[in-house]
Formats: C-alpha cells, sequence, structure tokens
C-alpha cells in the first residue's frame, strides 16, 4: 500500500546539511499496524509527516496506493489525502474557533457530505468516545487528554483506510491510552484500517503488528510481532 | 459551505473584536468619503446637460490679444444680433443682458413692495428659450418676450412676488423706470445650471432701461453681463466657425483694433468649468478632489489589506489544520473572502449612514443642492466593494493557501515566510505618504490663506462701510454726504464707482504724454472723489491728491503704471494721459503706492483714480466701530429718507473681500478634513498593526523583561520600526506634495514660498500622530505580566 525508496530529508543549517531523514526505505502492507519508536529528535514526527503527505522529502521515491507520490501536483495529493488517510497530532491541532462538534464535522464538510449524514456520523463518534457531553464546548474548554480524544475523534470521523498517528495516547492517562489502543486494534482487525503510530511506550508499541526503530533518520531495527 | 464560511467568518470576527472594528472605522470613513466626493464631482459634471442638442450650444466670448491675453464672457452688445443677422451657421443666436442690483417695484393699491434679486433681471431675446432648456409651465412660447413691455418669470419667484396669485398679467417696476407685464411663469430652475436668472424681460426695452441708444450699436466695449448664446446648425465645422468670427472683428473694427479684438464659441459644457469666462469650479479642483477621494479609499482599502494580512498570521495554525483535513485551496480562499465581505458589508452600511449625515454639511459648504443619485450611486458603491473585498480577501487566502500544511501548522510561519511584511511595510507607507501629502496640502493652503487676509493690501479695509448710491445727481449727493459727516462716530465719506479690491472693473486703453500710439496696456479706471485716498488710507508716492471737483481734471495713478512706462514715479508728475479713447485728458497729479486690486490671485493693475460724479455708485464710510450699532442705524434713516424709493443695503468692505477667497476656504475646510480622516485612518491601522506585532512579540518581550529590559527598551521593538517606514514615506511625500503644491500656487500671483518649515512641520505632526498611537499600545504590552505572557505560548 505504501513503499518509501531512499527518502531522505534535511534542513540546511548555515550552509551544512542536517539530515533529519537518511536514505530511508520502507514497505508498508495493508492492513499493517506499524509503531515506530526511537528517541526524542531521531525524525519520528518527520517520517509520518511525509508518509501523511504533509511535508516533502528532500530526495527518494513515494509511492502510496499505486501513485507515484513524488510526482503528483498537490491538488492531486490533496484528493488522495482525503480519499485514504486520517491523521492525529502530537500537538492536537485543534481549531480553536470551532466547537467539539464542528471540529470532528470539519473533515465531513470537505469531503462534500450531506448535512443529515453529517449529523448522523458526528453523533455516532461522539457516542463511541464518551464526549456527547462536550460538543458545544470550544477546545480552550477542554484538558489535554480530552482534546486528544476529539483530534482521534477527528481522524476517524471519515473512515479513513490509513490511520496516522503522533503519539496518541501521550496526554491520555494509562487507562485512556488502554481503551483507544484497544480501539485501534479493533479498527485494524475489523475494518481493515491501516494504522502507523509513532509512541514512546513500549507496552503501546506491542498493540501494533511491527514495531520500528528509528534512530538518526535511519531505520535502526524492524521487529514483526 | 457558503453558510458554514459566514457562520464562521462571523465567529472569527466575534473574537477579534477590535481587528473587526477597526477594520469597519476604517473602511467605513474611507467609502463616505469616496461616496461624497463621488456625488460632489457627478454633481458638476451634470451642470447644464439637460439642454437639447447641447454640443451644439455655444456662447460667444471675447479675446483682446495685446501685451498679454484678456478674456471676458462678455460680448460687444451688437455681436448677438450680426452673427445672426449677417451669417448662416447659426441655427438660433439669442442676446441675453443681465443686470444685478436692479430693483424691482410692486404697487398693488398703496401697498408698495420692493425687491431686490442676486441674480438680477436679464433683457433677453426671445431665441434665448428655443437654444436652452427652460420651460414654461404657463404662457405661449411662440409669442412671449417678442413684443416690448413683457416679463417671465419662474414659479418661486411668481410665488414670492404675488403668493398663490395667478402672476399672469401682473405688472412690476424695474429700477423705477420700466414696466414690465408678466405673459410667462417659467418651470423654477434646476439645481444644476449655471444660467441663473430668474427674471426675464423684453429686450427691446434695453435701450429704454438703460436710457442710452448708442449702446446697440457700440462695439467698442464689453459689459461682462452682455452675452450671446448660439446654437450652431448640423455638422458646422471649426474651419466655419474660424471664418464667420473673423469676418465679423473685419466687418466692425479698424485700425489697430483688427489686431486685437477676437471673438469666439465657447461650448456649453466648458462653461461650469473655465474660471477665465466667469465659471464656477475649475476642473483642476475637481480632479484634485477626485484624487483626494480616491486617495482616501486607497488608504481605507490598504488599511484593511493591512490588517487582515497581520491577522492572517494568526490564523496560520488554523489554516494548516483545515488543509490537513482535507480542504482545497479554494476553500480557503473562499473562507478569507467571506470574511472580508462580511466586514465590507457592515463597513458599507456605517459609510451610507455617515454619508447621509454629512451631505447637509457638504451642501452648506458648496452653497450647493446635491442629492444623492441612487443609480450612479450603488453602481459605484458595489464596484468599490467588489475591489475592496478581493484585494483585502484574497491576498491572505492566497498566501496562507499556498502553504504546505506541516509549515503552517508548526505556526512557525513567521513574517518573512509569509511575505506579507515587506508588503505590510510598503503599505504602510504608502499610507504615511498619502497623509503626508495631504497634511503638506493643508499647511501651505491655510499659509496661504492666512497670507492673503492678513498681508498689507495696500489699503484700508476695516471699517469701512459700503452703500449703493442709486442716483447721482449734484445736489443729491452733496446733501447726503453732509448728512453721513455729521453722524457720529463718522471718519471719512468718499464717492467712489468701487473700493479699491473689486470684483467689478472698467478698463480701458491709455494714452500717454500724447504718444503717437496708444500704450500696449490698459488701465483700471477707479472713479473717486478727493476723499478716496484719505478713506482707504491710500499712500501717496509722489506728487499730491487731486483738487476736489466734479468732473476729471486731474489724475492719480499707481505705481504700477510707472513701472509699465519704465518711468520713476515723479518723472510723471505734469504730464498727460488720455484715456476712453481719449476723450478724458488730464495731467497726472499724483502716484500711490500699488494697492492690491484683485485677488492674490491676480496682477496688480495699472490704474488711475479720477473724479467723475456720474460714475459714483457707491458711498464709503470709514466709522469709528466702537459705537457700531447706532452709527450703522443712522446710516440706513439717512439713507432711506434720501432716497425712498429705493432698496437699502450695506456691505462690510473686509466682508466682500474675503469673498475673493470663498473657493479657497471651501477648498481648505474639504482638505482639512480629509486629512484629518486620512491621519485617523493611518492611525487606526498603525494601532491594529502594533497590536498584531505585539501580539507576535509577546514571548520576546516577556523574554526580554524577565532578562532585565526597561520599558523604553522593550518600547523600542516597535518603535524603531515605524520610525523608518515614516521617513521613508515622508521622502516620497515630499516631492509630490511639492509639485501639487506648487501648480495650486501658481494660480495666485502673490504667493507664499514653500519653504522646508513647512515639510518640518508636516513630519513632525505625523510623527507625534504616529509615536501617540505606536506608544500607547506597546505601553499595553510593555505592561504585560511576563510570566503571563510567556506562558500563553
Ligand atoms: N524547520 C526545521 N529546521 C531545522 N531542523 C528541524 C526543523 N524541523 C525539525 N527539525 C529537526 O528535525 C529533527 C527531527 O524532528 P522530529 O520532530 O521528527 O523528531 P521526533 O522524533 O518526532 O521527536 P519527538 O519524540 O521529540 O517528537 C529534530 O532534530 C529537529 O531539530
Ligand atoms: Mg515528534
Amino acid at each position: 500500500m505504501l513503499s518509501l525508496q531512499h527518502i531522505s530529508k534535511y534542513y540546511q543549517v548555515s550552509g551544512l546539511k542536517n539530515y533529519v531523514l537518511n536514505d530511508l526505505s520502507l514497505e508498508v502492507d495493508e492492513g499493517e499496524f506499524i509503531s515506530i519508536m526511537g528517541p526524542s529528535g531521531s525524525g519520528k514526527s518527520t517520517l509520518l509527516n511525509v508518509i501523511g503527505m504533509l511535508d516533502d522529502p528532500s530526495d527518494g521515491y513515494h509511492y502510496f496506493a499505486g501513485h507515484a507520490v513524488h510526482q503528483l501536483k498537490e491538488k492531486q495529493r490533496s484528493a488522495l489525502y482525503k480519499q485514504y488517510i486520517g491523521f492525529v497530532f502530537q500537538a492536537y491541532h485543534l481549531i480553536d474557533e470551532l466547537t467539539v462538534y464542528e471540529n470532528i464535522e470539519t473533515p465531513l464538510i470537505y469531503q462534500d457530505f450531506k448535512s443529515s449524514e453529517r449529523k448522523a456520523m458526528v453523533a455516532d463518534i461522539l457516542d463511541k468516545f464518551n464526549i456527547v457531553g462536550k460538543k458545544d464546548l470550544f477546545p480552550a474548554q477542554l484538558s489535554g487528554g480530552q482534546q486528544q480524544l476529539v483530534g482521534i475523534a477527528r481522524a476517524l470521523i471519515a473512515k479513513p483506510k490509513m490511520l496516522l498517528a503522533d503519539e496518541p495516547t501521550g496526554n491520555l492517562n494509562s487507562k485512556q491510552g488502554e481503551e483507544i489502543m484497544e480501539l485501534f486494534r479493533k479498527l485494524n482487525r475489523e475494518d481493515k484500517v491501516t494504522i502507523i503510530q509513532v509512541t514512546h511506550s513500549e507496552k503501546n508499541a506491542e498493540y501494533g503488528t511491527r514495531i520500528i526503530n528509528l534512530l538518526d533518520g535511519k531505520i535502526a531495527s524492524s521487529k514483526k510481532l | 459551505m457558503i453558510k458554514n464560511y459566514i457562520k464562521i467568518a462571523w465567529r472569527n470576527l466575534k473574537r477579534n473584536k477590535a481587528y473587526a472594528s477597526i477594520s469597519v472605522i476604517g473602511l467605513a470613513l474611507g467609502i463616505a468619503c469616496g461616496i461624497l466626493i463621488f456625488t460632489l464631482i457627478t454633481y458638476h459634471l451634470s451642470f447644464d446637460t439637460f439642454h437639447k442638442d447641447s454640443d451644439r450650444i455655444y456662447r460667444l466670448y471675447t479675446e483682446w490679444h495685446d501685451d498679454g491675453i484678456g478674456k471676458s464672457n462678455g460680448v460687444p452688445q451688437p455681436l448677438g444680433k450680426a452673427f445672426r443677422n449677417d451669417f448662416t451657421i447659426g441655427e438660433k443666436t439669442a442676446r441675453v443682458i443681465n443686470f444685478t442690483g436692479t430693483l424691482i417695484t410692486i404697487t398693488k393699491g398703496n401697498d408698495v413692495k420692493k425687491f431686490q434679486e442676486d441674480n438680477g433681471v436679464a433683457f433677453t431675446e426671445p431665441e434665448y428659450f428655443d437654444i436652452l432648456n427652460f420651460p414654461l409651465i404657463k404662457g405661449d412660447k411662440k409669442t412671449v418676450l417678442v413684443a416690448p413691455g413683457e416679463a417671465i418669470v419662474t414659479e418661486k419667484i411668481a410665488h414670492k412676488y404675488f403668493g398663490n396669485d395667478n402672476a399672469i398679467g401682473k405688472v412690476f417696476r424695474l429700477d423705477n423706470k420700466v414696466n414690465f407685464t408678466i405673459t410667462g411663469i417659467l418651470k423654477d430652475l434646476p439645481n444644476n445650471t449655471d444660467r441663473r436668472q430668474e427674471i426675464y424681460v423684453s429686450y427691446g426695452n434695453m435701450d429704454e432701461y438703460t436710457g442710452n441708444k448708442r449702446r446697440e450699436n457700440n462695439w467698442g466695449g464689453v459689459y461682462s453681463g452682455s452675452e450671446a448664446f448660439t446654437k450652431l446648425k448640423k455638422g458646422v465645422t471649426q474651419a466655419q466657425i474660424d471664418a464667420t468670427t473673423a469676418q465679423l472683428v473685419k466687418k466692425h473694427y479698424v485700425g489697430r483694433d483688427l489686431k486685437v479684438w477676437f471673438f469666439k464659441l465657447q461650448p456649453l459644457n466648458d462653461m461650469h468649468f473655465n474660471p477665465e469666462l466667469n465659471g464656477y469650479a475649475d476642473k483642476k479642483y475637481l480632479w484634485a478632489l477626485f484624487f483626494i477621494g480616491l486617495f482616501l479609499i486607497i488608504t481605507a482599502c490598504v488599511n484593511f489589506v493591512n490588517l487582515a494580512t497581520a491577522q492572517a498570521l494568526n490564523r496560520a495554525k488554523e489554516v494548516g489544520v483545515r488543509k490537513v483535513l482535507g480542504s482545497l485551496p479554494v476553500h480557503l480562499f473562499w473562507q478569507f473572502i467571506a470574511e472580508t465581505t462580511l466586514i465590507t458589508l457592515v463597513a458599507l452600511i456605517v459609510a451610507i449612514g455617515l454619508s447621509y449625515a454629512a451631505l447637509p454639511a457638504i451642501n452648506h459648504l458648496f452653497q450647493s443642492e446635491m442629492d444623492f443619485n441612487i443609480g450612479e450611486l450603488s453602481v459605484f458603491v458595489v464596484l468599490t466593494s467588489i475591489a475592496v473585498i478581493f484585494l483585502a480577501g484574497s491576498y491572505p487566502g492566497l498566501v496562507l493557501a499556498r502553504f504546505r500544511p506541516i509549515q503552517a501548522l508548526k505556526s512557525k510561519l513567521s513574517q518573512k515566510d509569509i511575505g506579507g511584511f515587506s508588503l505590510r511595510r510598503v503599505l504602510v507607507v504608502t499610507q504615511f505618504t498619502i497623509s503626508q501629502v495631504l497634511i503638506i496640502g493643508t499647511i501651505i493652503i491655510i499659509s496661504q490663506l492666512h497670507y492673503s487676509q492678513t498681508a498689507d493690501l495696500g489699503f484700508n479695509k476695516d471699517a469701512i462701510v459700503m452703500l449703493p448710491i442709486p442716483k447721482n445727481d449734484k445736489a443729491t449727493l452733496s446733501t447726503l454726504k453732509n448728512r453721513f459727516t455729521e453722524i457720529q462716530g463718522v471718519e471719512h465719506v468718499s464717492y467712489c464707482f468701487r473700493a479699491p479690491a473689486s470684483q467689478s472693473n472698467n478698463t480701458t486703453g491709455v494714452n500717454f504724454n500724447h504718444r503717437a500710439e496708444d500704450e500696449h496696456w490698459s488701465i483700471n479706471t477707479k472713479t473717486a472723489d478727493e476723499n478716496y485716498l484719505a478713506t482707504f488710507g491710500l499712500k501717496l508716492v509722489a506728487g499730491r491728491n487731486f483738487f476736489p471737483t466734479d468732473t476729471t481734471r486731474e489724475f492719480v495713478v499707481n505705481e504700477s503704471v510707472a513701472r509699465k512706462l519704465n518711468m520713476k514715479p515723479q518723472d510723471l508728475i505734469g504730464k498727460t494721459l488720455s484715456i476712453n479713447g481719449k476723450s478724458t485728458s488730464a495731467p497726472i497729479v499724483g502716484v500711490v503706492r500699488d494697492f492690491y486690486n484683485y485677488s492674490f490671485h491676480s496682477e496688480i493693475s495699472p490704474i488711475c483714480i479720477m473724479p467723475n460724479y456720474n460714475g459714483y455708485s457707491t458711498v464709503a464710510i470709514k466709522m469709528n466701530m466702537r459705537n457700531a450699532k447706532a452709527t450703522l442705524a443712522s446710516f440706513e434713516k439717512v439713507w432711506n429718507q434720501t432716497f425712498p424709493e429705493e432698496f437699502y443695503s450695506y456691505e462690510f468692505l473686509d466682508d466682500s473681500i474675503k469673498k475673493f477667497y470663498e473657493l479657497d476656504n471651501t477648498l481648505l475646510t474639504l482638505i482639512e478634513a480629509f486629512a484629518g480622516i486620512a491621519i485617523a485612518i493611518g492611525c487606526l491601522g498603525l494601532y491594529g498593526l502594533v497590536s498584531f506585532m505585539a501580539v507576535r512579540k509577546t514571548k520576546e518581550i516577556g523574554v526580554r523583561k524577565v532578562l532585565g529590559a526597561s520599558i523604553t527598551a522593550v518600547l523600542w521593538v516597535f518603535g524603531k520600526e515605524f520610525a523608518i517606514l515614516l521617513l521613508i514615506a515622508f521622502v516620497i511625500a515630499s516631492p509630490l506634495a511639492y509639485w501639487a503644491m506648487h501648480n495650486y500656487l501658481k494660480d495666485f500671483q502673490y504667493r507664499i514660498p514653500i519653504g522646508p518649515a513647512i515639510f518640518f512641520e508636516s513630519i513632525l505632526f505625523t510623527f507625534v500622530v504616529a509615536a501617540i498611537t505606536v506608544s500607547y499600545r506597546s505601553i499595553l504590552a510593555a505592561l504585560a505580566n511576563p510570566v503571563k505572557s510567556l506562558r500563553s505560548e
């Protein structure tokens, strides 16, 4: 489903190339559940952004669902993204001006769902995440953990085929974290959603079907479970 | 989707109330000025456009080519007739000769009513109403004014004179000389015409009225009230016109006059705009207004774009998230457009309210009766709004939509990334430039007017009352003078034609010292008695005043005469001066210091002052202002006893001199108002920008303060930037303003120099206003608690 070949990403810092991803190659099959681990600054978020087409690599080839992403135009990429991907951010990134309900609804608007359909879908997911009572609050009125839940709900609302999650449980307590991991596992097994998550927790990493260790922008080890 | 856009837009504005209100106020001010200026300009452009075939309607006018070129909207009285009878290019030609200051008496039984109309009474040939579209509502157009003794008046006049009675058939007496019977009523004049006469009488009574049959054949003089209008036949070429007017001159003039006299045709659509021919509004000033209006709208737009882009920086994260959630650049673009549309609409409503509130004031200022032309105005407003919306909305929309989501998301989009900062600098410089140009303009106009109103005119204009003299037989004049002199508080009494500076002038050719050839310049003759010099404080520089007499036996001239002759003043004494085609010759006995005989707009003319009781139409009284009220009352009493049939009126000389600068004063008020608004908009913009800067720099300021920076150091973070921008604006504005104002001052023969002080004042003023705005906002930022501002990141 996804293939990265010789991907590099560097920043020019005072004339020197500072590699964040260094000649990295990775194949992901449909239905996999991958956990990416590694020390802080090793390039995990960058890799996830590249996979999610939110950021461009400096070098290399990127294929996704049969398309050569590195050759696509912005608009086509955007369409591809809309069709396949849900993204959970490390820093939640909710829109401050919108309520919980509206934040979750937004992807549906952009994907041209009808108003009645949207209502049903949002109600459904609010229920699933147990945040019906918060639907009219603004992000600033929520705790960090609650914001993360909204972020995950928003990523899942449009039923993506691939879920990219950057430390989805970073701000949750261990019980909440476990629930989310259970949810991911269920999505992966029952709905065949391909998941790639970044995590610092060994325990959460074990929910995956493969664990990849990143070090200095390279894959240091890869282990199938 | 649209509902969603509007909802978000509305919520965003509610969250950023300061941003929204600054944008709305700035934009509303700009649009309101635009609406008013647009109305003003279209109003002036609409003057006399309602006549049928207006492109074929012309006024004949006179030019004299001698030392310089002189022009008059008047023509010799016989010209119109000759043009009509001897040539074929005119389809209809009419003479209309207007007299102002005329007295109208209406007698009904024993009841005598007296009226005086500012716009005068016009002796008019009936064709006038075939040329110009002033329809009759009563009376027969085919016959009115054809026979002598007829008059037509407007509805307004009819109502004023006769109330609700039918005015047709009623009689009025003009200047106690001629009776006229009203045979037609004109529809009231529209506001947008310069042909303001409301009383027309048969041309056939001219001779009877003036008591001078020679006028009808006098080709040698031009009275500015004597006009001739013509409607040319279709397809007449300029060559035909030129040939006709050339022949007119050839037929009626001889000798040197053949080279001096020219007659030309002025198109109808030029009449309102040609000040040389008595037009009201120089198109130059309309253009100036147009540009000021354009400037104001640009400033307001610039302001808005500026704030919108600055504000967009704070929206980077939102835009990033939206992109991640699948929004296309188009979506984002329209979202920003929705926001600017909302602001623009609110601003528009406020602007329309403001315009309605301000229109009466503008009308008062221009003494006009403009109204909003809803049709034209809505086109203007809609186009302006669309321009504003897209200018202000598309920039942030396009720029932010362009970024890769992760860049936008990191919210580390700096000013540099967005490119907006340098754009914003350009915009701020534009705004400052516009306000500086306006400020410099204001300072210069104020200085020039101040100069005009306080400068030494060369004569005394204070505490002088001018009264009309309707009859000038010797006996009446001498008793009247004695009675005035006896009144307490009267210092000098002088009979004259007009004051030293006046809009009414007589000019004639000169022969000096029996030279074979007449001089190539003409002289302005001031008829006045021997008290003229004392009353107006004119200073002799050579010789003496003339002796008291009733007829011209001696002349006093001004220094300009000496200058024109290239002689010293004292050398003129005893030489003979001949004027009015050598009909009047007398020695020069004195030379007075030059005085301004028009406004500062015009050059000082060569002038001769001479007594001649026939020419007196005014009495000038220099009085003591201490008991002004009683003294003025005595004047009225004495005057009314002397002229029981006439209409009393008086005017202080300094008031009538102020009228010379009416247009300048109007302009000044307007420019002051507009400069004020431009500065206000600019300050709003600055305030907004500093606010956004403050938000973006909150963390920097916090850190600096934790590290021990003083408040002044923090202020400098903001101040430095704006000081530089202001200087750049000044460098651009100065030459622009210099150029514009140099052109304005060119119209004044006597003017102030444009010195560096003016520019210095301007930049100082802008600097102070900008500094107050910037420091107010930055002090708020600097005083904020550092811990709080650090945590907010
Ligand atoms: N705009 C940038 N310019 C220069 N270097 C950058 C930039 N953005 C990221 N980096 C560098 O890229 C490296 C990888 O960043 P990344 O966010 O991918 O790390 P991470 O593995 O997700 O770390 P963490 O576990 O702390 O989230 C970091 O060392 C960071 O300094
Ligand atoms: Mg990370």
